[in-house]
């Protein structure tokens, strides 16, 4: 039995990865676009030179609005993770940094010392992550790095 | 350029008001969704907007000044009127035929390769075509005349959740090819959040809200917090929906714990959130129905113009 | 889904595209009225046929009967009443059919025209496409018309012939200056099946639904027949039957074009 591998979805040709949206992670469409680009980067799945998904075929195989796929992609620019070239696309730019492995082992043990500590306060772990998230949800907004305020474009830019 | 450009339109049926006050500017590039529910007077903008119905007071003007419903307005704005109404009697080619002898421009090849594409047979009668290609017809209809402008009153309502989304990729894919700008009137919201990014909410004829999805996202926030402080955050920002719990005019509820107040706020991009209170991003959907729910706006015109409060700082 | 692409839009403005010619509307009309297009011809052709059959008889029952001599003689008398027995009353029956004519056109050709794009609710995408409201129903409006009362006027010149020989015959006070004759010959009979169309078309948008603007059409049609019959044809102020068939036509051309020209200009206002 043959499977038809579905290739005229938000991928296309040229490009090594594949939009998804999930519509109950309340988290807006643009970003998350933006967020699969970055993971795909971390995961090694897209390289410096890679081409991204074309727009129209992000628009086609998501039914999104394509003003929201370019603010993704300009955001993407923004970070110096792509760039657009004319007539032809966006390509990825640059990989995405990767803290060292030491420096990470470091961060870790702090965690586990401070959840300890929230422990041994008496909060469990549903209260552990409401009190973190609260935390981590300030901590960005007051270095003004809130991610919906970030690159908000006015979507006025034309359709290549 | 802006597409849609209207000042104080109003309409009245005999001694109904079925749209008044109705202050839009609405650029181009945009896919704006009209919500509201039935009765809220979509169709009635929609139809003014398209040169079906004459306003009663206020101007209107479509395309960068073109009044509604003249020939060079006309010649730049598709509509497709609620239902779909193709005619049941003549096959899907004869549709494409005659709609290309009724527009001075329209792309007739076009039209039949997407015909073919979606399936329809060229020889069916629309009539017995589902509702669903009835509706993908009537919309390739309108894309073939190659508008500037789209309008698409509720074309979701009669279609299941498959046909809904295929509709709407069709749409979009237009918006990326041609850079048309779509209006699309709807009752529910909740399939738009992906597609919508221009709102404008209408209840009881009158526009509550309107504006970049963008800019009402990031212009509004819910704080959540202590009823007990809640009046005084009230006083200082300005409150589209006040939820507070049950016994949130007591200080203390009886078993002594605060209560808790959840108020969605119109904020600046710059105003700290209150000590105590904590603030979320709202959905569109959520924006949507609070305006929707929300009490008639002391001052309305704030929240039509969030520009013009902004030139005014 | 696949999803296709559109091709560049055409670089000129919409502005400056030519208007569009009357071919296109004519082959719209067409395909949309493809039904009474074909009926009223075909029912006015089969009827044609008919008439030119009962015509011969009729004429050659009056050559005869005009031939005989002396008119007073046993056998005259017996061609004269089997003229009067069998030839009248067919071409009498005929031309009382002759003045439903117009009024059956008005209501099923001219009645739904605007009526069933406003029950159907198709009038919004009719009225919104490119060419314009107005544009679109003047020209419908007018072709349905001019073809309608061309083909009734055409049929109407046969009529006269197949009905010549009942007047020279003379029949008690018939001449063709009486009311159902008058009526049905000359440019008249075209005239008042354009009238009834215009009539019936501007009930149509009137009422928005088709039965009952074939109703009303069809009450005002034959009120303005009597008006015309009783009040206005005996004060014209010329005499003899062409002066009279001009006079008739002229006012009922010039109230089939207003009531095009009202029916327009109502559509702006009556939609949506």
């Amino acid at each position: 039995m043959v499977i038809d591998k579905e290739n005229n979805g938000a991928g296309g040709d040229g490009t090594p990865i594949e939009f998804r949206l999930d519509g109950s992670s309340g988290v807006p469409t643009y970003l998350q676009l933006v967020q699969q680009v970055e993971h795909a980067l971390r995961l090694g799945y897209l390289k410096p030179g890679d081409q991204l998904p074309k727009v129209r075929d992000v628009v086609a195989g998501l039914a999104i609005n394509p003003n929201t796929v370019l603010k993704a992609y300009k955001e993407l620019e923004t970070k110096g993770l792509a760039a657009g070239r004319p007539g032809q696309g966006t390509f990825v730019t640059a990989a995405l940094g990767q803290v060292a492995l030491p420096e990470l082992a470091g961060l870790r043990r702090n965690l586990h010392r401070w959840l300890a500590s929230a422990e041994e306060a008496g909060l469990d772990e549903d209260g552990i992550v409401a009190l973190f998230t609260s935390v981590l949800r300030d901590h960005f907004r007051r270095d003004g790095r809130d991610n919906r305020g970030a690159g908000a474009g006015d979507g006025s830019e034309g359709v290549a | 350029m802006n597409v849609i450009e209207t000042l104080g339109l109003g309409k009245r049926y005999r001694d109904t008001w079925a749209l008044r006050d109705c202050t839009l500017s609405i650029p181009e590039g945009h896919m704006a969704a009209l919500v509201g529910p039935n009765g809220a007077g979509k169709s009635t903008l929609v139809n003014i907007l398209a040169g079906l119905a004459v306003p009663t007071t206020g101007t209107v003007a479509v395309l960068g000044g073109r009044p509604a419903g003249s020939p060079a307005a006309l010649d730049g704005i598709a509509y497709m009127a609620q239902d779909a109404p193709v005619y049941k009697n003549l096959s899907a080619a004869d549709m494409v035929h005659i709609t290309g002898n009724l527009n001075r421009l329209f792309d007739e090849p076009y039209a039949k390769r997407r015909l073919a594409e979606l399936d329809i047979p060229p020889g069916k009668k629309a009539g017995r075509l589902s509702g669903g290609q009835q509706a993908q017809l009537a919309l390739t209809l309108a894309l073939a005349r190659r508008p500037r402008l789209l309008i698409l009153d509720e074309p979701l309502a009669a279609l299941d959740p498959l046909a809904r989304r295929d509709f709407l990729a069709t749409v979009m894919v237009a918006m990326a090819d041609d850079g048309v700008s779509v209006l699309l009137s709807s009752h529910a919201l909740a399939e738009l959040e992906r597609v919508a990014d221009y709102l404008v909410v209408l209840r009881g004829g009158e526009p509550r809200v309107a504006g970049q999805a963008d800019d009402l996202l990031t212009g509004h926030r819910v704080l959540t917090g202590p009823a007990a402080e809640a009046d005084a955050i009230a006083a200082r920002a300005s409150v589209v929906q006040d939820k507070r719990a049950a016994s949130g005019f007591a200080s203390r509820s009886a078993s002594g714990s605060a209560s808790q107040a959840h108020l969605l706020v119109r904020v600046g991009a710059d105003d700290p959130v209150p000590p105590g209170w904590e603030a979320h991003p709202v959905t569109l959907e959520e924006l949507a129905l609070a305006y929707l729910r929300a009490p008639a706006d002391p001052n309305p015109q704030d929240q039509l113009h969030p520009e013009r409060i902004e030139a005014s700082r | 889904m696949t999803v296709i692409s559109l091709p560049e839009r055409p670089g000129t403005s919409a502005d400056r595209l030519p208007p569009l010619p009357w071919r296109r509307m004519a082959w719209v009309t067409w395909r949309q009225h493809r039904s009474t297009l074909i009926a009223v011809p075909a029912l006015f052709g089969a009827a044609a046929v008919f008439l030119l059959i009962a015509g011969l008889k009729i004429h050659h029952d009056y050559a005869a009967l005009a031939a005989c001599h002396p008119s007073g003689s046993s056998a005259c008398q017996a061609l004269n009443g089997s003229f009067n027995s069998s030839d009248w009353p067919m071409a009498n029956a005929v031309d009382i059919l002759m003045q439903l004519a117009p009024a059956l056109i008005g209501a099923f050709a001219g009645a739904p025209v605007l009526a069933r794009e406003l029950e159907t609710g198709t009038f919004r995408y009719a009225w919104t496409q490119g060419i314009g409201r107005e544009r679109w129903i003047t020209a419908k409006l007018a072709l349905l018309g001019v073809v309608l009362a061309a083909v009734a006027g055409a049929f109407s010149q046969l009529f006269a012939w197949f009905f010549d020989p009942v007047i020279q015959q003379q029949q008690p006070g018939l001449t063709v200056l009486s009311a159902t004759v008058f009526d049905a010959r000359g440019v008249s009979f075209a005239a008042w099946t354009l009238t009834a169309f215009a009539i019936g078309a501007f009930c149509g948008l009137l009422l928005r639904r088709t039965v009952p603007a074939m109703a009303v059409g069809l009450g005002s049609y034959v009120a303005l027949d009597l008006l015309a019959w009783l009040v206005l044809r005996p004060r014209y102020p010329v005499g003899g039957f062409w002066p009279k068939q001009l006079v008739e036509g002229g006012w009922l051309l010039s109230l089939s074009v207003l009531l095009i020209v009202a029916t327009v200009r109502l559509s702006r206002k009556r939609a949506a």
